[in-house]
């Protein structure tokens, strides 16, 4: 016999929450990159050059002190250059970026990794400099808010 | 930067040995409307109870031996079923067992395999079954690779295309760009060709069409540089494997394989990989040349280690269970090994990240030929063959089942039992397959220990499960 197939749909929507993390979101609509920094003196790895999370963590992932909120934006737009890039052809479904994307690991001084993100655009090589784009005018408060281009 | 203590990294202890000593699988499809996922897990073990010469008068006197399930499946958003768990339980006729379901991303049916061991290796159970399977047929293929990219950072990263191929492709442009060399393309081109070689000999496996590197570099991108033979194949698929402890393996089994598992981790998020100081293997610690090589690579100034282009999880699994089994020099002591090639990019990553080439040279150890079982270029064996099943390129990615059945392949190499369950035509016949006239004999002769890495997202999760024929054990091994 042959086998029987139904269709069967499945949409639920969820409300998300950003929580304590809410603030790097709002940043992005109000043009400025935040990121976290653990100044918590007895925490062993804190004193090291280098440990600013972008993306933020609300607490330091050393001791699980709670982060100091410090903005980027400036930094951001001297030193990000493109770590790694791909040029994105068959995205998943839903997807609401161009086809193609040019979708980046964005290095900034100072950040202890790095930041994906998107090219909007320009031809990207690794190492090339970059500076954010913000959505100011109608932000989704989603990472879809910030983007980059080259360093003008 | 991360930093981890002595305790931290302390060799993983079995209470007592853990042995494996049967494997079953169904074949693995792009679609299998013929059978629900509850079929093929029955007919799996089935096989896994049937058809390794155990001393039981088939499945139902298998089940008086078992004592408690793992089982392993990664994704309820592919079947709209919920606890699954409890019916395949149930379909086996295991119910009242204690059973649990195990859920790491693409390393759950290794995770599966760890769970299992070490109810064994506890003293919990003397009779384990790991069983894993996925079902990736129900929904279109953009609705897939959106189910997988879910399993990236939801708000900081899935965003940037809904599709693991990217995030991998980064990876990908930044070995290039940095470690690569002018061979890398070609690597990563032998790879997917040397799977879908070996699939073509694997009556298990999805695909039975040998290509060549030129249709591989000709094959549409999916995501620079990633093209359509870089990447695995979405699978239908059931697999598992039945654990025991040396009593019971050989009151069971006249060839029982110990087993040694570890698990590592490192974050879900592709570009949030926080930097550490590369865990040394033994046979790197001794090496001069390698640390001199690690010193320029990763110094001031440098690469970042684990960065875009290792994989941090699989290095730790890996020191994990070396220790554990004694291996010192694992090019040397391993004579297979099964990887999670979920790309072509990542199987040359993970060459490196369990040391059969120093980072930056994993390329290598494909253009050498050692990976493959015959080298192409010598003609004599070659030194430890990687994904003779095909791998998740060639023979698929039915992702629960996916490292179960590593270990399945490798028991059955290490038992020299390959070609009962690959090179008989009634095997294919089973699955719907001709027998093919050009079926290649890929068993490993006098393999002694195999090692098969289970792997998630960009390395979230990493088991590393090393199977060696008991009489072959490592002076160094945990007692």
């Amino acid at each position: 016999m042959k086998p029987i197939l139904i269709t069967r749909a499945l949409t639920p929507v969820h409300q998300h929450t950003y929580g304590g993390e809410s603030r790097f979101f709002a940043g992005l609509a109000e043009g400025e990159l935040w990121a976290t920094r653990c100044d918590n003196p007895a925490c062993e790895v804190a004193g090291l050059a280098g440990h600013v999370f972008c993306p933020p963590r609300v607490y330091c992932p050393d001791c699980l002190a709670p982060m100091t909120w410090v903005s980027i934006t400036e930094q951001a737009k001297k030193t990000a250059k493109i770590h790694s890039f791909v040029e994105m052809r068959y995205p998943g479904a839903f997807n609401t970026l161009p086809v193609p994307t040019v979708i980046l690991a964005v290095e900034i001084e100072g950040m202890t990794t790095t930041l994906m993100g998107r090219l909007r655009e320009g031809t990207p090589t690794i190492g090339m400099a970059i500076e954010p784009v913000f959505e100011t005018e109608s932000p989704s408060f989603t990472i879809l808010d910030l983007s980059w281009r080259a360093r003008s | 930067m991360i930093r981890m203590s002595a305790r931290n990294l302390a060799i993983p202890r079995q209470m007592r040995p853990v042995y494996v000593i049967a494997a079953g699988q169904s074949d693995f499809r792009k679609k299998y409307p013929e059978k629900k996922t509850e079929e093929l897990a029955v007919e799996a073990f089935q096989m896994l109870a049937c058809e390794n010469r155990l001393r039981v008068k088939g499945a139902a006197d298998l089940r008086r031996w078992i004592h408690s399930a793992v089982y392993g499946h990664f994704a309820d958003h592919f079947g709209d079923q919920l606890l699954g768990e409890a019916l395949i339980h149930d379909r086996l006729g295991l119910d009242p067992l204690g059973n649990m379901g195990v859920k790491t991303g693409g390393a759950t049916g290794g995770s599966t395999v760890w769970a299992a061991a070490n109810l064994v290796a506890s003293g919990y159970s003397n009779c384990v079954l790991a069983m894993g399977w996925e079902r990736m047929d129900e929904v279109d293929t953009p609705t897939g690779n959106h189910i997988i990219a879910a399993a990236a950072d939801r708000d900081y990263e899935t965003e940037f295309g809904h599709s693991y191929t990217g995030y991998y492709a980064l990876m990908a442009q930044r070995y290039a760009a940095t470690l690569g060399g002018p061979e890398f393309r070609r690597a990563l081109s032998q790879i997917a060709v040397k799977a879908r070689r070996y699939a073509a000999s694997n009556p298990f496996a999805q695909t039975s069409r040998r290509i060549t590197e030129d249709e591989v570099e000709q094959s549409p991108i999916l995501a620079s540089p990633l093209r359509l033979y870089d990447a695995a194949l979405m699978s239908v698929g059931a697999s598992a494997v039945l654990l025991a402890d040396e009593e019971t393996a050989y009151a069971l089994s006249d060839d029982p394989i110990r087993l040694f598992v570890a698990a590592g981790s490192h974050t879900l998020r592709a570009a949030d990989r926080r930097p550490m100081e590369i865990p040394l293997l033994p046979h790197e610690r001794a090496n001069p040349e390698v640390l001199a090589r690690y010193a320029r690579i990763y110094g001031e100034g440098g690469e970042r280690f684990p960065g875009y282009t290792g994989f941090l999880a699989a290095r730790i699994a890996a020191y994990y269970v070396y220790g554990m089994a004694g291996v010192t020099d694992p090019l040397e002591e391993l004579d297979l090994v099964e990887l999670h090639d979920a790309f072509t990019i990542s199987d040359v990553q993970t060459y490196e990240d369990i040391g059969l080439r120093p980072y930056g040279e994993g390329a290598d150890f494909v253009l050498s030929g050692d990976a493959f079982h015959t080298n192409p270029h010598t003609g004599l064996p070659g030194k430890c063959p990687g994904n003779l099943s095909g791998g998740l390129l060639g023979a698929g990615h039915a992702i629960g089942a996916t490292g179960i059945m590593q270990v399945a392949e490798l028991l059955w190499q290490l038992q020299g039992q390959w070609g009962h369950f690959h090179a008989r035509p009634e095997m294919w016949a089973r699955f719907g397959k001709e027998f093919p006239h050009d079926h290649e004999n890929l068993q490993v002769a006098g393999a002694r220990r195999g090692l098969a890495l289970s792997h998630a997202g960009l390395g979230s999760h990493v088991t590393a499960a090393l199977l060696s024929r008991p009489e072959a054990l490592l002076p160094g091994c945990v007692p």
